[in-house]
């Protein structure tokens, strides 16, 4: 694969929501056609539940 | 419980880990939806994701002892070596003996479309990982 790198603009955006949704629960939205990152919300809607990162569990 | 031979995993694949397959493709593009094919007694998820600019094949593997026992997520597409990525590029997300509730996996509370998105975030992890050196969330407690 071809890595392409994020801009640095896009870098800080993602990593600010990664931070968000460890430390206060913030949902990371994904397009519903490709899954790529779409911004963030402190609420999330029922519909969306399936489409986005919010309180999955994990370690890392 | 055997998800594929007993009453109960066929009860839980069919009332809990099928509606939520759908629910995920649902309107989404061909390429990107979950296909699902058993092995034996493991049934096999296979999906990309595209978190940012970069498109993963990845697959999700759904043991007899599923859903007991988290279910096992590796890429496909070759990785740089980096934190928190098994052997055979498996991803470690769950540590079943952590203190902390939100390490470990619990089967009464997800489903497999969790680990996809579990995976995604492993994944916007990576990429920020390959442009710093650092993994941008904290280790497991």
């Amino acid at each position: 694969m071809d890595f392409r790198p994020l801009a640095e603009a896009e870098r800080r955006q993602l990593l600010t929501a990664l931070r968000g949704n460890a430390d206060r629960g913030v949902a990371l939205l994904l397009d519903r056609r490709d899954t790529s990152f779409t911004g963030t919300a402190d609420e999330l809607p029922d519909e969306q539940v399936l489409t986005a990162v919010k309180s999955v569990p994990s370690h890392y | 419980m055997g998800l594929l031979d007993t009453e109960t995993g066929k009860r839980r694949l069919l009332s809990v880990e099928v509606p939520a397959i759908e629910a995920y493709n649902e309107g989404r593009d061909p390429d990107y939806r979950i296909t699902v094919n058993r092995n034996g007694g493991i049934l096999v998820l296979s999906y990309r994701l595209k978190p940012c600019h970069n498109v993963y094949r990845l697959e999700t593997r759904l043991l007899s002892s599923y859903p007991v026992v988290p279910p096992e997520t590796r890429v496909i597409t070759p990785l740089k070596h980096c934190p928190h990525l098994l052997e055979g590029q498996s991803v470690c997300m769950w540590r079943q003996g952590s203190t902390r509730a939100t390490s470990r996996w619990d089967p009464t509370q997800f489903t497999c479309v969790f680990a996809v998105l579990a995976a995604w975030r492993w994944l916007a992890c990576y990429e920020v990982w390959h442009e710093t050196g650092e993994w941008p969330l904290p280790e497991a407690k």
